[in-house]
């Protein structure tokens, strides 16, 4: 990156510190991105927002000290939020239409103030704020009025409520405003814009209006200054927008004879109000070409679209048919029935708009910033990748009791090992106060002090503490979509691993004499197509159950992604949830998903277990091939460079004193894994239905 | 301005004089309640939100307030801080030598029990499982308190209330009250107040003028937004009237805010620095 200005910010540097202060004083979780992110039509010139997330420049240098810059990033910040928390997005169509009589009648809503498709915008309502756009001749001008008097109330508001943030909003602003450019000439509605912009900045009124020949910016910033003051909503600034437009339509019709008469004589023939289009609203503003007056947003406001915002809102509430939601209970309402899908209907044209102006955005419940390293060029590249952490959920709870059935043998002899994991050497504690028997050495001492005359206490007890286990444990597991291939059949693989149990030779099979063999008919010749996904769920199914017996701590993940904005941990379970029917039921919704960039899923387990208090940490990675994404490196079929990354995830591992392995289902594993993983820390597994097996001897191995 | 009320610490213990409190809700006539009829009462919260004190003050109206013979009793509340090397002798008591004897000494709990007082056992999930048999016995109809080391069986004066704690979002799944030990009790839950109310308890607690307190009851309320980073209960309103006396000791208010709050509840440098980003635009 150049580091042309030494007092230049970045986002990366700064995002996790702005994210928490987003976090705290709005209470509302916000992805924070670069605005190149940005890969869908709408291209902001500036900051902006769309429901999930704020947009930022990538990094900022206007100021020379950093901590200027840094002042910037906060006040665009506080912008954003200033939306969210003064009611920005709560604006309804038919509250407007109550508070303002004067509102000229409905129209359809056109595409480039909606988004939605030709065909949709009939069939489901628009944003309210689209809706309300939409009534006006010149839809994208009010747009840009409203959100610009918006902008005004919003930081006048933020002010009141951030006293501390004035030092920077005033040195941002300030900024801004010196950085304005001079409006085209010959067109009168881009001046008035423009001085009503300035005005916002902080610009004198007088001076601004001295040198308006119209005379019709004074009544803008009448109605502006109207609005900062307590109490003002986004219905005020609704108001204030009608009158600037009516103002500003109706100097077009002069607009030509302002270009040719003297500025005085100008000046007292336009009288606001005197013409057709009456700030009081008397009739019709007549049509103008509004949409194509100039106009240069503010850069730390940006640009926000105000009925997009509104749609991902209005979906967020809604659950799509995608989603996998539970189906609905038989006996329900006809009109329930209609209404949810008319919702349903609506959530999708939001979906399909939204889809259309901010490109493919993966928006998981959090998202963080990931290192990668690139061992080419021997650096980290920091936050190079995006991690996004959706919790999985599910319905199927019964998930765990086909487990429990299909491994009943197997399933015993794990937890039996476990139960010989646990310590069975009670430690003694010595002198304490309180114990089963007394200590001879503390009750001599005692007696001797007393004859002596001195004080004694009272620890002449010892005491037999069962040692606790201290660990954490982490499972990854990986959601390729290679999982979803199907586990080859015993009987069609000439493996000589047979699924059946040995006889009972082995001294701890006591279970095999009492006859507990698995059920006569081969339940796997019967169920549908098993795939590896499948026995990865259940192998970490039955890990769970057994860690519950020892009172490890522990959290599964599965990981996925594809590309390195779009990294995606599947939460099943996390360290602080305890075992319940919603585990079973999150483990049951894993699915085969895309790549498998495994580096930054290690480092964002690794995040995890920093935050355990344990005595010992365990990453265990179980995946079924070698790590790949479609940027993960700059040759996509070379596979080095994810393996190097990976490696260098596991060394950090290492280095932050998790023990790490990796057990594998990729009979190729040796030749990339022999590199990969330090100290011979891996497993190939031959036969997929090992899987449980194998990896209740590594967690022995490791915590034993 | 009022001058803070720090009571006299050496008989702090007789309740002698009112131990404030700003009810939230309809607590205070719950808790009477459950007295009149002796029920054991279980207080959920988070750290610093007021049990304590709450207590106090039922242990004062209840024991100083009301014309009954418990009015005479010195020591009305016996509050003990269980920790994970508490056990039940630690409550009950313990064989002491004194001089050439053994003598017997009452614990905390046995003292209540005998003189008719209100036990508050606070964080009892931490102490040692064995204490269970011991809140067990005192909270079914019998109210028995079973010594096994003398062998006596002592039953519990009439007036005698048994009151634990306890802070739901802290615990391990290890450490936990038994669904049978919880269902002998009374629960009254408890949280951070409102703003406002908050902003009150604030000012009258540390002396500190109406705006700063609101100011400081405003921080609290966003730094409890942060929860999941770490601040596990959000920054306790103990800790605001911390910071609001370093304020009326002199300290700036946003170095106040660092010591009493960013440094007190995490480690975390970056969530260090996103709250004293908070702090800086909240304050004027």
């Amino acid at each position: 990156m150049a580091h042309d200005a030494p007092g230049r910010v970045h986002l990366v540097d700064a995002q996790r510190v702005l994210g928490l202060f987003a976090q705290g004083l709005s209470g509302r979780y916000l992805h924070l991105r670069p605005i190149d992110a940005l890969k869908g039509q709408f291209r902001p010139e500036g900051v902006t927002t769309d429901g999930a997330s704020i947009y930022l420049p990538e990094s900022v240098a206007e100021f020379a000290s950093p901590r200027h810059n840094l002042g910037l990033y906060r006040i665009a910040v506080l912008h954003q939020l200033g939306y969210y928390e003064t009611g920005t997005f709560d604006f309804s169509f038919d509250a407007a239409c109550a508070r303002l009589p004067s509102l000229p009648p409905e129209r359809p809503v056109t595409r480039e103030v909606g988004w939605a498709p030709e065909g949709a915008r009939a069939l489901v309502p628009a944003p309210d704020l689209d809706r309300f756009f939409a009534v006006w001749d010149a839809p994208v001008l009010m747009r840009r009025l409203f959100m610009t008097l918006e902008d005004l109330r919003i930081d006048r508001t933020m002010l009141r409520r951030y006293p501390g943030a004035r030092a920077d909003l005033e040195r941002v602003m300030a900024h801004a405003l010196e950085r304005r450019p001079e409006p085209p000439a010959g067109s009168l509605p881009a001046a008035l814009f423009e001085g009503l912009v300035r005005y916002t900045l902080g610009a004198d009124a007088a001076a601004l209006c001295a040198s308006d020949v119209s005379g019709r910016l004074r009544p803008m910033l009448d109605a502006a200054r109207a609005l900062d003051r307590d109490g003002a909503d986004v219905y005020d600034s609704a108001a204030a927008a009608v009158h600037c437009y009516r103002l500003m339509a109706g100097a077009t019709a002069d607009e030509v004879a302002d270009a040719l008469a003297a500025p005085e004589a100008a000046g007292a023939e336009r009288r606001p109000g005197g013409t057709e289009a009456g700030p009081d609203g008397q009739g019709e503003p007549r049509p103008f070409d509004g949409d194509a007056v100039a106009t240069v947003p503010v850069d730390f406001r940006g640009e926000v679209q105000p009925g997009l915002v509104q749609r991902r809102l209005r979906a967020a509430g809604t659950v799509g048919a995608s989603d996998g939601a539970t189906g609905r209970t038989p006996d329900a309402d006809a009109a329930d029935a209609d209404r949810d899908e008319a919702e349903r209907r609506t959530a999708e044209v939001d979906r399909l708009a939204l889809r259309r102006a901010f490109g493919e955005t993966a928006a998981g419940d959090r998202s963080y910033l990931v290192d990668e390293w690139d061992f080419q060029q021997r650096v980290y590249l920091k936050g190079w990748c995006r991690v996004h952490e959706h919790r999985l959920r599910g319905d199927d709870t019964d998930f765990i009791a086909g487990v429990r059935e299909r491994y009943a043998l197997q399933a015993q002899q794990v937890k039996r090992q476990f139960r010989m994991i646990r310590p069975e050497s009670l430690q003694r504690v010595r002198r304490v106060s309180d114990g089963e028997e007394l200590e001879l050495d503390g009750v001599i001492e005692a007696v001797i002090d007393r004859r002596a005359g001195h004080a004694t206490d009272e620890h002449v007890y010892t005491r037999r503490d069962r040692g606790l286990r201290d660990v954490a444990a982490a499972f990854l597991v990986d959601l390729s979509a290679s999982t979803d291939y199907p586990v080859p059949e015993p009987d069609q693989a000439p493996s000589p691993a047979a699924p059946p149990p040995a006889p009972a030779t082995a001294p701890d099979d006591g279970d095999f004499l009492w006859g507990m063999w698995p059920a006569a008919g081969n339940p796997q010749s019967e169920a549908p197509r098993r795939r590896v996904i499948d026995v990865e769920r259940e192998a970490l199914a039955l890990m769970c159950e057994a860690l519950e017996s020892l009172g490890d701590r522990y959290a599964v993940y599965g990981f996925s992604g594809y590309g390195r904005e779009n990294v995606e941990i599947h939460v099943a379970k996390e360290f602080r949830d305890r075992l319940t029917s919603r585990t079973w039921a999150a483990l049951a919704a894993m699915k085969p998903r895309r790549s498998t960039r495994m580096g930054p899923a290690i480092r964002h387990a690794l995040a995890r277990l920093a935050g355990q208090d344990a005595r010992m940490k365990v990453l265990i990675v179980v995946s079924d091939g070698f790590p790949e994404d479609t940027d993960y490196g700059p040759d996509r079929n070379d596979h080095e460079y994810g393996i190097q990354d990976t490696a260098r995830a596991l060394q950090e591992a290492a280095a932050a004193g998790v023990s790490t392995f990796c057990v594998t289902v990729d009979r190729s594993g040796h030749d990339y894994l022999r590199r990969m993983c330090p100290d011979q820390r891996y497993m190939v597994i031959d036969e997929v239905d090992e899987l449980p097996r194998a990896l209740s001897k590594v967690y022995r191995a490791l915590t034993a | 301005m009022n001058p803070p009320s720090v009571p006299d610490r050496g008989q702090a213990h007789r309740l002698n004089s009112e131990p404030w409190y700003l009810p939230l809700g309809d607590e205070v006539e719950v808790f009477e309640a459950a007295y009149a009829a002796r029920l054991p009462v279980l207080l959920k919260g988070p750290t610093g939100c007021g049990k304590t004190r709450f207590v106090e003050h039922m242990a004062w109206r209840l024991y100083r307030q009301q014309d009954t013979p418990r009015r005479a009793l010195e020591t009305p509340l016996m509050t003990v801080a269980c920790h994970e090397d508490l056990t039940a002798t630690d409550l009950v008591g313990r064989f002491l030598l004194s001089g050439d004897e053994t003598v017997w000494v009452d614990g905390p709990l046995t003292r209540a029990v005998r003189s008719g007082a209100i036990c508050y056992l606070d964080e009892v999930v931490e102490a040692r499982k064995d204490t269970t048999v011991v809140v067990h016995a005192l909270t079914d109809h019998r109210r028995l308190l079973p010594i096994e080391k003398t062998g006596e069986l002592l039953d519990a004066h009439p007036d005698f209330l048994l009151v634990i704690s306890y802070n739901p979002g802290y615990q391990s799944v290890l450490k936990d009250l038994k669904p049978s030990t919880r269902q002998r009790f009374v629960s009254l839950e408890f949280d951070y107040p409102d703003v406002a109310t908050e902003a009150t308890i604030i000012a009258h607690e540390s002396g500190v003028d109406a705006a700063t307190a609101e100011r400081l009851a405003l921080i609290g309320q966003k730094v409890r937004n942060l929860r999941e980073h770490g601040f596990e209960e959000g920054v306790s309103t103990r800790l605001l009237i911390y910071t609001a006396q370093l304020v009326v000791g002199g300290i700036a208010p946003r170095r106040a805010c660092d010591v009493a709050i960013a440094r007190a509840v995490t480690d975390d440098p970056g969530v260090q620095e996103a709250v004293a980003e908070i702090v800086d635009v909240l304050l004027p």
